[in-house]
């Protein structure tokens, strides 16, 4: 050690390092300071399980890369693909590269800064059954942290099918790779573990909560990191911003100027392939019950103590809590599921659901769901939120539409303008994220004419850059342990249990007919009903 | 820019460019819409409301910039104030912010100063910038750019020309490209009105002075520079390596500095290899490498203590007191015409740990760099990092999304300010 030619800092790490076990945490990289990278990940492993899949190709690799060019990746950073087939390391890097060439925003990779990442990519072959396999996982990684300074931190990710999860997590922790900083091994601090799951997360509330009660035997919650891309949107982080960042809509934002919300999650795309996996699934159990419910948590939670993880889900999980579950009488009047069937969308002719591959020529699974739900709290007491979601419909949108209340007197009836229609926001998640505001304006002239004109923001216009994709946020976000956009067990189980009655309902009969609706149209006429019986309609997006 | 079509007047560029736009063969096009010379500046702010307006039309009875119907969506989200010498200058600044637009659509008041030139006090000439909004629907956004030549007396009054024609509420930038007349009232007139100024020290004429000047400048504004902005990729790769808390208990014990930047091989001030720059030539390329040093210099309390070899030919080495240990700065020129002069070639951070000296290394290698770590003992950690040398677009874009303060970049031109004064001085 060299000569200290100053007093000896107090604050100094060195002076403080005896052993690691006992290392206080270390002070803040000073040259970080004003930096614009503030979110750099620690040194980790990221460990792919599935890593042969559709997933890694397509969204996983390009995130990683597209992360590394953003300068996000620390040096030490490894990946680490765990599957059955039998691939080389080399395999591996190609099937990850083939991925970032065909998907990447940024493509094709550059060669030299590919190969230099290709150095800390390997692969690892085995069965997710066998617990040799994940014996070897274990060593390789201690391998890896004594060769590449990962320092014992680890993200999983199980990129496989639900029902895997549970022999994975378990197999991890009989290899003592699920344990947690100081409660690893010998009680050393040695890095943390974290992993991510894929929705669907559960069937149904029991198979949740199964889900759930398999994956707390071996992690705590707070190592758990679910993932629902539609938080990863910028535009659902901007509906924090809108909300909380500016004075003006927070004090509109109740009941006494709200009269509905809609919200739409609309798919031109019919089941593409994936019959057998749909069949088992329809549109409550796939879009509402995470990205819809989601998506109106966000909008109509109360303003959290700090924009923390647990504040946040706390807030979205009062909203979920409040909203007034579904007697089993009441499922016919406040929901329509309908199905579709041949018709055209986007120019092209799309077959009847029951056409489809892999899906039951009798099939009741619904293409097509719409809910009027009614969140019982002082804020959003009496007003009803309809979300809608459904594939082969005319256009790809999802949005949040508020419909605010009429102004209260007809001030202008006198002079022969009817009623003027009320002021609508529009939250535009996507495509051409934006918001628009629809109000009324006098036509000019010297008589009095009123017509709805748009004040429309797009984030295309205002901000015209790429905007990272929602797997590069919440991969980075996983890696620096911000947990907000992910979803806690208590959110993903409170969504089930508004479901549940529902789809008892529908699969008893009891609630409600399936309904037909033309491939290419805006869903069955039972969902415009639905809101007729309100005296409203479906805005069309 | 406006004019190149050798005379065709304003009303004829813009019957090409929507012939052009209808095909779809431009992604970003600079129309001329309307110029006037010996005009005044109500006239002006009067064609700039004009524009949007969906009732108005152009001769040959087509709207103006059509905000809604076919799509043209108007955009902005800032002002920004340019001030340059002549109309070259004028011409590339317009060039640049084509580039620009995209990702800060802005009005534009692009002016050229011209004291004691003639009696017709102000030209004017104004175009739109539309770019592809990249949704897929061929939509558009347009903004708009003023460009002003003020003559005579007027030019030594601009604030009260400019004011008229920004936009309300809107932040104002102000970018002088170039060697700012710091000791020019005009000079204080105009920063006066940004939220921001924007240099670019490698265009100060005396780096020193200019530094100096700019730290010490009255103003109400926060100050940027596109020196400044080149070195964030090297910040970031620099801070990286102590990201590990492994290796940030070197970070107190550094013990040498050493950075090489690049200087063109005919050692021209008037090097130019970037035609969009607006201000052609790097006069202080000495700039970057005194700025990085200047910012770690203050993240990690250095303190000035004697000069080992004075500034000669671009070089110099200070001995600097840090917290456990004396710091050996050495900052030398490497004649290259590999990378722009003033970019940084290499910077190498030895420091002192009890397993030996370890040492942080970043090699520029043409687009890429070379980043390495010795330390611990252990084999170098080598890596491969993308190092594209952006263009002044892309620089100034990202200082335009800066806070209106960058408290660490003003510390770093202090201490880049008292590093360069110590290397003048005679070594002990």
């Amino acid at each position: 050690m060299a000569t200290r030619t100053v007093e000896a800092d107090p604050r100094s790490e060195r002076s403080q390092e005896p052993h690691p076990a006992t290392t206080p945490a270390p002070q803040p990289n000073p040259l970080r300071e004003g930096l614009r990278l503030e979110r750099m990940a620690e040194p980790c492993t990221m460990v792919i399980c599935g890593a042969t899949g559709d997933l890694t190709e397509r969204k996983l690799g390009p995130a990683l890369y597209n992360t590394l060019l953003g300068g996000f990746l620390p040096p030490e950073f490894t990946v680490v693909g765990f599957a059955r087939r039998d691939l080389s390391d080399d395999d591996f890097r190609q099937h990850l590269l083939d991925g970032i060439n065909k998907y990447s925003r940024n493509r094709p990779a550059k060669p030299a800064i590919w190969e230099s990442f290709a150095r800390g990519v390997e692969y690892h072959r085995g069965d997710f059954d066998d617990p040799v396999a994940f014996v070897e996982l274990a060593k390789r990684l201690d391998r890896i942290d004594r060769d590449r300074g990962t320092a014992g931190n680890r993200l999983f990710y199980l990129a496989v099918p639900p029902i895997l999860y549970p022999e994975i997590v378990n197999h991890l922790d009989r290899a003592g790779l699920a344990a947690s900083g100081e409660h690893r091994g010998t009680g050393a601090k040695r890095g943390w573990t974290r992993v991510i799951v894929e929705k669907p997360f559960g069937y149904d509330l029991e198979s949740a909560r199964a889900l759930n009660h398999e994956i707390a035997a071996v992690f705590d919650e707070r190592q758990v990191y679910r993932i629902d891309h539609y938080l990863g949107k910028e535009t659902v982080q901007n509906l924090a911003v809108f909300r909380f960042g500016n004075g003006l809509f927070e004090p509109i934002w109740n009941r006494r100027y709200i009269d509905s919300v809609q919200i739409t999650v609309a798919e031109t795309v019919g089941v593409e392939g994936r019959g057998e996996f749909y069949d088992q699934t329809g549109a409550l159990r796939d879009i509402i019950q995470n990205h819809g419910l989601q998506l109106m948590a966000m909008f109509a939670m109360e303003p959290p103590v700090e924009f923390g993880a647990d504040d946040l889900r706390d807030e979205k999980l009062k909203v979920l809590r409040a909203v007034k579950a579904m007697a089993p009488e009441d499922v016919a009047a406040n929901t329509v599921r309908g199905q579709y069937v041949s018709g055209w969308v986007e120019g092209k002719r799309v077959p009847s659901y029951r056409d489809e591959p892999e899906v039951a020529p009798d099939s009741e699974t619904e293409t097509y769901a719409a809910l009027k739900l009614a969140i019982e709290s002082w804020r959003w007491a009496g007003v009803p939120f309809y979300i809608r979601s459904g594939k082969a419909l005319p256009s790809r949108v999802t949005e949040i539409a508020v419909q605010f209340r009429r102004a209260p007197l007809a001030l202008f009836a006198r002079a022969g303008v009817p009623q003027i229609d009320p002021n609508v926001l529009a939250i535009r998640v996507q495509p051409d994220e934006g918001i628009l505001l629809r109000f009324g304006a006098k036509v000019p002239g010297q008589g009095l004419q009123i017509r709805n004109v748009n004040m429309d923001f797009r984030y295309g216009s205002s901000f015209a850059v790429d905007s990272p994709d929602a797997y590069e946020t919440l991969l980075l976000d996983a890696m620096v342990g911000d947990a907000s956009l992910f979803t806690r067990s208590d959110e993903v189980e409170r969504a089930w249990s508004i479901l549940d009655p529902i789809l008892k309902a529908w699969a008893s009969g009891q609630g409600g007919a399936l309904h037909f609706y033309g491939a290419g149209s805006w869903g069955p006429p039972a969902a415009d009903e639905l809101l007729g019986r309100d005296d409203r309609a479906w805005r069309a997006p | 820019m406006t004019n190149e079509g050798g005379g065709r007047t304003a009303v004829e560029e813009q019957a090409v460019h929507r012939r052009l736009m209808r095909f779809g063969e431009h992604e970003s096009l600079a129309t001329p819409m309307w110029e006037e010379r010996n005009t005044s500046v109500e006239t002006i702010a009067t064609y700039l409301t004009s524009l949007w307006d969906s009732g108005a039309s152009s001769e040959d009875g087509e709207p103006q910039v059509r905000e809604k119907g076919l799509p043209h969506a108007r955009a902005s989200v800032l002002n920004l104030i340019i001030v340059v010498v002549d109309d070259d200058a004028a011409g590339r600044v317009v060039h640049t912010l084509m580039g620009l637009g995209v990702r800060h659509p802005s009005r534009a008041i692009v002016i050229v100063p011209q004291p004691g030139h003639g009696d017709e006090p102000m030209d004017a000439r104004i175009s739109t910038h539309c770019h592809d909004v990249s949704n897929g629907n061929g939509e558009r956004v347009c903004y708009e750019e003023v460009v002003l030549t003020v003559r005579g007396e007027a030019a030594g009054h601009l604030s009260g020309i400019v004011a008229p024609l920004l936009i309300h509420d809107l932040p104002t930038h102000v970018w002088w490209p170039g060697d700012p007349p710091f000791h020019d009232s005009t000079f204080e007139q105009v920063i006066e009105m940004g939220d921001r100024v924007l240099f670019d020290s490698a265009d100060f004429g005396n780096l020193h002075v200019g530094l100096r000047r700019v730290a010490t400048l009255r103003r109400r504004s926060g100050l940027g520079d596109l020196s400044w902005e080149r070195l964030s990729w090297w910040q970031e790769l620099t801070a990286q390596f102590f990201d590990a808390p492994r290796f940030r208990r070197y970070l107190p014990n550094l013990s040498r500095l050493q950075i090489r930047y690049a200087t063109a091989p005919s050692s021209s001030s008037d090097h130019v290899d970037d035609a969009e720059d607006v201000a052609p030539g790097v006069k202080s390329p000495m700039a970057q490498a005194v700025l990085y040093a200047g910012w770690i210099a203050t993240r990690l309390g250095w303190r000035r203590h004697k000069t080992i070899d004075a500034l000669n030919d671009g070089a110099f080495r200070l001995r600097l007191e840090g917290r456990h240990e004396m710091v050996d700065l050495d900052l030398r020129p490497e004649v290259t015409d590999a990378a722009r002069p003033g970019e940084l070639l290499s910077v190498r951070l030895r420091s002192l740990g009890e397993t030996g000296a370890a040492e942080f290394i970043i090699d520029r290698d043409g687009d890429d760099a070379m980043v390495a770590t010795n330390a611990d003992g252990m084999t170098a950690l080598l890596r491969r990092v993308p190092m594209d040398a952006p263009r002044e677009a892309e620089l100034l874009s990202s200082q335009l999304t800066m806070d209106v303060v960058d408290p660490v970049y003003e510390d770093a031109l202090r201490a880049a300010g008292i590093l360069l004064g110590c290397a003048r001085e005679p070594a002990a």
